[in-house]
């Protein structure tokens, strides 16, 4: 097969992504060693690769770092471990041989047969030990498995369940008369966001939903602004949370005039004034 | 969304082989959120991830002789020991309840992905270039890569020729390079 012909086959991204056999990658390596061309494809799917799996990064929590720091430095972690374990490709590196100190052996009687069969026995009882226990094991770690499968499922359905009374009370709100749904539009252009205000002029009560605002960086809160008399109001700060959920919370305050809302991005806790080019939606009441 | 790699990479290496503290701390800095981001896809319960985002650490330090450059990038060695011990984990944890109940959990993701009004805003507005990729492409990047199916499994599982899983193997990460290619 011509290189090129190789590389469109897709058998590269196939090696990439793990999805060859042993055998499969075995042949990849051999081409890759014979074509350095391929090297260089190889190596800007790494970096795509590598840029996506950054996307989905997620920080583990700071105490980790010493623990695992800890449990390196301990010197009994410090051994060698099984290559095999470590990466698919690599069974032929920390294999290394053992040399056997020779002694000249000392020749024992026959042990009797009486005795072997008694040594035997016990033996295998042992080997029925072991075997049970590992057994036993064995059966507490999938029932462990199990049971946090059926937490996991739980924790959706519940979630699903919250989603769906958050959006009953939002069909209640809209059918209520009294209450005036205001939508706020994105004022950055090329970032489609929204958030949506219920307003009820008679009671002063408010509502508001997130449902299309990215989830704020760290360190930094959403405030929401009442604009009264042409001068932005302080309506409070929202939870972090809430953000890119349809969930609605209830505001702070009582607004009991405005000609329009808005919600603007703050550090935590909230600014006095709204800061003018974090302001992200913006409607008219 | 950590910053981009510039660490050049032999210094890297020879900084692991060095064993040292700041070699760990840097290590640490730099790849603790995109190996835990790949742990996380993989297992959900978020002490198994730490216990296998520590084990990971302990077989890159340990390890770092074994790693052969001719093979690929120290970055994809330590992506492929965070992606395998999570997977060995989940399996060694669930297997019966794989084929059941990973149904029931897709339906209730997609439910819940459904009710979402938008999922590509974000400011930065990296979700959406991976949102980007075409959803059959992130789904066979998921089988393959995240889950540890091979070509075959996903042929069955997608219902499409083995032949075609390849090609669109291809066409994935093809784009994933058209996205954050240089």
């Amino acid at each position: 097969m011509d290189i090129n012909e190789y590389i469109d086959s897709g058998v590269l991204e196939a090696f990439l992504l793990g999805a060859l056999t042993r055998e499969e990658e075995e042949l990849v390596l051999l081409k890759l060693e014979n074509h350095p061309e391929l090297r260089v494809e190889l190596q800007a799917m790494e970096d795509a690769m590598l840029s996506y799996a950054q996307t989905q990064s997620k920080v583990p929590p700071p105490a980790l770092q010493d623990k695992i720091w800890a449990t390196i430095n301990t010197p009994s972690q410090n051994v060698h471990e099984n290559a095999d374990d470590v990466e698919v490709n690599e069974f032929e590196t920390t294999r290394k041989s053992v040399v056997m100190p020779f002694k000249p052996e000392y020749r024992r009687p026959l042990i009797s047969w009486k005795y072997a069969a008694m040594i035997l026995a016990l033996v295998g009882s042992v080997a029925v030990n072991i075997y049970l226990v590992n057994e036993g094991r064995k059966a507490a770690e999938d029932k462990l498995a199990l049971s946090q499968k059926l937490d996991k499922l739980e924790a959706n359905q519940k979630q699903l369940a919250g989603l769906l009374a958050t959006y009953q009370k939002s069909t209640e709100m809209k059918a209520d008369t009294g209450m005036q749904t205001i939508v706020m539009h994105t004022v950055l252009v090329g970032h489609p966001m929204a958030a949506t205000i219920y307003w009820s002029k008679g009671s002063g009560e408010a509502y508001v939903a997130m449902e299309a605002l990215p989830a704020p960086p760290k360190g930094m809160q959403y405030q929401l602004w009442a604009i009264q008399g042409g001068k932005p109001v302080d309506m409070g700060v929202l939870k972090n949370d809430m953000a890119n959920t349809p969930q609605m919370q209830k505001v702070d305050k009582l607004v009991t005039s405005s000609e329009a809302f808005a919600i603007s991005l703050e550090k935590e806790g909230g600014s006095p004034t709204p800061t003018a080019q974090n302001i992200y939606v913006l409607g008219k009441a | 969304m950590g910053t981009p790699v510039t660490y050049n990479e032999d210094e890297l290496v020879g900084l692991l082989k060095k064993q040292s503290r700041e070699g760990f701390n840097y290590l640490y800095q730099q790849y603790s959120a995109v190996l835990y981001g790949v742990i996380n896809k993989v297992v959900y319960d978020e002490h198994i991830a730490q216990d296998v985002l520590q084990e990971v650490f302990v077989k890159i330090w340990n390890n770092i002789d074994s790693y052969n450059p001719q093979k690929g990038r120290i970055y994809t060695w330590m992506l492929n020991i965070a992606r395998n011990a999570a997977i060995d984990k989940l399996r060694s944890k669930g297997e019966i309840m794989k084929g059941k109940i990973h149904t029931g959990e897709d339906v209730v993701n997609n439910v819940s992905k459904g009710m979402k009004t938008e999922q590509m805003t974000d400011s930065i507005g990296l979700r959406k270039v991976v949102s980007g990729l075409r959803p059959e492409y992130e789904s066979l990047i998921d089988m393959a890569y995240y889950k540890g199916y091979t070509m075959d499994e996903i042929s069955k599982e997608m219902e499409i020729p083995l032949g075609t899983v390849k090609t669109r193997m291809r066409a994935a990460i093809q784009q994933l390079r058209g996205v954050f290619g240089k």
